[in-house]
């Protein structure tokens, strides 16, 4: 047999990658004093559109680190924080990261500018708030927290989109003294509204994995397609990409086309990749035409398939409202497991892989309890595979594959044994 | 009359067996030998000591399954299995009516909850960690000075045993060494050993449903210390066939056996690897 790939074959993967190029460009001008202002933020429940208000550029610290990684060349940085005290098991994004300050590392080689702000839009994860407090000390750039407070319940309450709301203005107030430059209310509503056209069209692209075949793998694809989603999506070029790729891929489902010749298995991933092997790893699906349909990553920057999006009349409220409710790793777990149920269900999957990260507690604590729910629970075949998003030391090839391999199996088996019955 | 072979090339050990059917299936011939660093070779010879024991030509074989880590390196192999697959169809078939099967290898500590008709419903392992597995039983023994054969008879004449706090493979050598300096006696102390690994295994395998009836397999059930500490700790007992060893490498030869009678189709059996046959 011979070995089986899934490549993107349409044209926005070239596109997206000559649009991060792009922003990685304007990075370096203004590491040379050329560029825009820029606001050094976490992806999830970034407030990029509050940016375009200024004209400014989001610094992620995370797309940086993962562009290390797949790139294969997180393990120095990794090792240069080491160096410095940071211990094996704290995350490995904060340790490339905090690594390329130290070594003066940067994913492509051009210049990543000391931030105008570190906008610490603190959510759901408490080792942001040390991971920017670092970042300030070496670089002198000023640290702003924003607190965002964690989903307790289905919804936020008034009082939580106020307190939110309330520091937006603070961060509109700082900027303006640190920029020089006054906040343009009609900006940053046009932004709102180019938010809102591209999480319409992300949705529907989401939404088409829901087609047999599924025209795109919702994890591995979707993920050359996030990035856009964090830089551009509050920008025109933003709308005209995500319109490019849902018109590309409507086609494709529209033909017939899937990720495979022949699509057998229906997946939905939890938890982030192992980015050092993303190519290993999606190899080893690959081999069983195992098509992920849904994925809770690339919710991380928003989570619009259930209807979200931000609203150009309520500008400041949808984007506190983003901020606090609508991002994956800000929802409590409960919400969660409601999301993945939602997907196996109304994407047809045929089970659900759990990708635990070692240096990750925001995305992995519980992840034990939530194999136990779908395996027992619901019944859904679910495998717990374990390694690490950014550094290369915890990805035991061997046995990744074995397990993956062990799991297909079984499917394999249920689904000959169904059919051999009638089921 | 049919013949088939199942190779298990295990991190330690690589085990073959000749599997024959003819009206009856029967285990015709069985082969032991250690893995070493080239596995190709291992899985080589485990099979043609197979054949010569049995009195048959290579060529008689009509189908080879190969599981275990290395078996992507056997390259006579006309397909790969998981020994997750492997063990569940072996212990089926062997000890009938199992429905979880507790595996311990030499690295790995599995434990599979098994369907009605042999197939894999969950499977949980150990990850990148030699506790509960082989592995730490190996090296008790070599702290201890006594031979791995010994170390579970030996066991089973603990009156007080110890209680290790550790299951970590590296760190139980310095648990050992303080009880030796206890002047604690080598049955108590391997009796204390045996039950921090039956502990650390069942708790894998609550992970799956324990379900009666509960099988054995691996090379570690060969270990009776092993199994009695089980047995103490589930409360229960514990299937152990006189084939537990080989259970992996049998599994491999039904499927071979299925895949020779195409009794069902399954193009992914194929295997991705899988290299002609050389004879």
């Amino acid at each position: 047999m011979e070995k089986q790939r899934s490549e993107y074959r349409g044209t926005i993967h070239q596109r997206q990658k000559d649009m991060m190029m792009d922003w990685y460009a304007a990075l370096d001008r203004a590491a040379g004093g050329q560029g825009p202002p820029t606001v050094s933020m976490m992806i999830s429940g970034n407030c990029v559109e509050l940016l375009e208000g200024f004209e400014a550029a989001p610094i992620y610290p995370e797309v940086n680190a993962l562009q290390l990684a797949i790139r294969h060349q997180s393990l120095e940085p990794i090792l240069a924080a080491e160096d410095i005290g940071y211990a094996s098991d704290s995350c490995a994004y904060v340790k490339a990261d905090m690594g390329c300050y130290i070594k003066g590392l940067t994913p492509t080689g051009g210049k990543i500018p000391t931030p105008t702000l570190i906008l610490c839009n603190f959510v759901g994860c408490n080792t942001y708030l040390k991971w920017f407090e670092h970042v300030a000390k070496l670089t002198g750039a000023p640290l702003m927290v924003v607190d965002v407070p964690f989903m307790r319940n289905d919804e936020p309450s008034a009082a939580d989109i106020q307190y939110v709301v309330r520091q937006l203005h603070e961060v509109v107030q700082r900027l303006e003294e640190l920029t020089g430059r006054k906040f343009s209310y009609d900006r940053f509503q046009q932004a709102v509204a180019c938010s809102a056209r591209s999480e319409e069209l992300w949705s529907q692209i989401k939404h088409l994995a829901r087609s047999k075949p599924a025209p795109f793998d919702a994890y591995f694809d979707a993920i050359t397609l996030m990035g856009p989603l964090y830089v551009y999506r509050a920008r025109p070029e933003g709308v005209a990409f995500f319109e490019a790729a849902l018109q590309e891929l409507t086609a494709k489902r529209d033909a017939g086309q899937g990720v495979y010749d022949q699509e057998k298995f229906r997946l939905v991933i939890e938890g982030p990749p192992p980015y050092p092997h993303f190519r290993t790893f999606r190899d080893m699906f690959a081999k069983w035409k195992a098509c992920t349909v849904a994925s809770t990553y690339s919710t991380v920057g928003g989570l619009f398939e259930f209807g979200f999006r931000h609203d150009p009349e309520r500008p400041f409220e949808s984007v506190a409202m983003h901020m606090i409710a609508q991002n994956v790793t800000n929802r409590n777990y409960l919400q969660r497991y409601d999301q993945i149920r939602k997907y196996v269900e109304d994407w047809h999957a045929d089970g659900v892989i759990i990708h635990f990260v070692k240096s990750c507690r925001l995305f992995s604590a519980g992840q034990g309890d939530m194999r136990d729910y779908f395996t027992r629970k619901l019944g859904v075949p679910t495998l717990y595979i374990e390694s690490d998003l950014e550094d290369p030391r915890y990805f035991a090839e061997a046995q990744t594959r074995n397990r993956i391999d062990a799991y297909f199996e079984s499917l394999e088996h249920a689904k000959t044994t169904q059919a051999m019955v009638g089921v | 009359m049919r013949i088939t072979a199942g190779v298990d090339v295990g991190s330690t050990q690589t085990k073959a067996v000749l599997l024959r059917e003819n009206g009856d299936m029967k285990i015709i011939a069985r082969a032991l030998v250690d893995t070493g660093a080239n596995v190709q070779k291992a899985a080589d010879r485990a099979f043609r000591a197979c054949c010569s024991d049995a009195g048959i030509d290579p060529r008689e074989v009509g189908y080879v399954v190969g599981t275990g880590y290395g078996r992507y390196n056997i390259s006579f192999g006309h397909s790969q299995m998981t020994e997750i697959s492997c063990h569940a169809k072996g212990a089926r078939f062997l000890c009938p009516g199992t429905r979880t099967v507790i595996d311990m290898g030499g690295q790995d500590a599995k434990a599979i909850s098994v369907g009605e008709n042999g197939e894999v419903l969950d499977f949980v392992m150990n990850d990148k960690c030699a506790a509960g597995t082989g592995r730490f039983l190996a090296n008790a023994a070599e702290v201890m000075g006594i031979s791995l054969d010994e170390i579970g008879p030996l066991s089973l004449q603990a009156t007080r045993p110890v209680k290790i706090a550790t299951v970590c493979t590296v760190f139980v050598e310095s648990d050992i060494l303080s009880y030796v300096a206890q002047g604690k006696k080598a049955e108590d102390i391997l009796g204390g050993v045996h039950l921090a690994i039956a502990k650390r295994t069942l708790s894998l395998a609550r992970r799956v449903n324990i379900e009666a009836v509960v099988t054995m397999t691996g090379g570690v059930a060969r270990n009776t210390g092993m199994v009695k500490a089980l047995e103490t700790v589930l409360g229960s007992s514990i299937q152990v066939g006189a084939d537990a060893h080989f259970m992996g490498a049998v599994g491999a030869a039904l499927f071979a056996m299925e895949k020779l009678g195409q009794s069902f189709e399954s193009t992914v059996w194929e295997g991705a690897h899988a290299a002609s046959r050389r004879d």
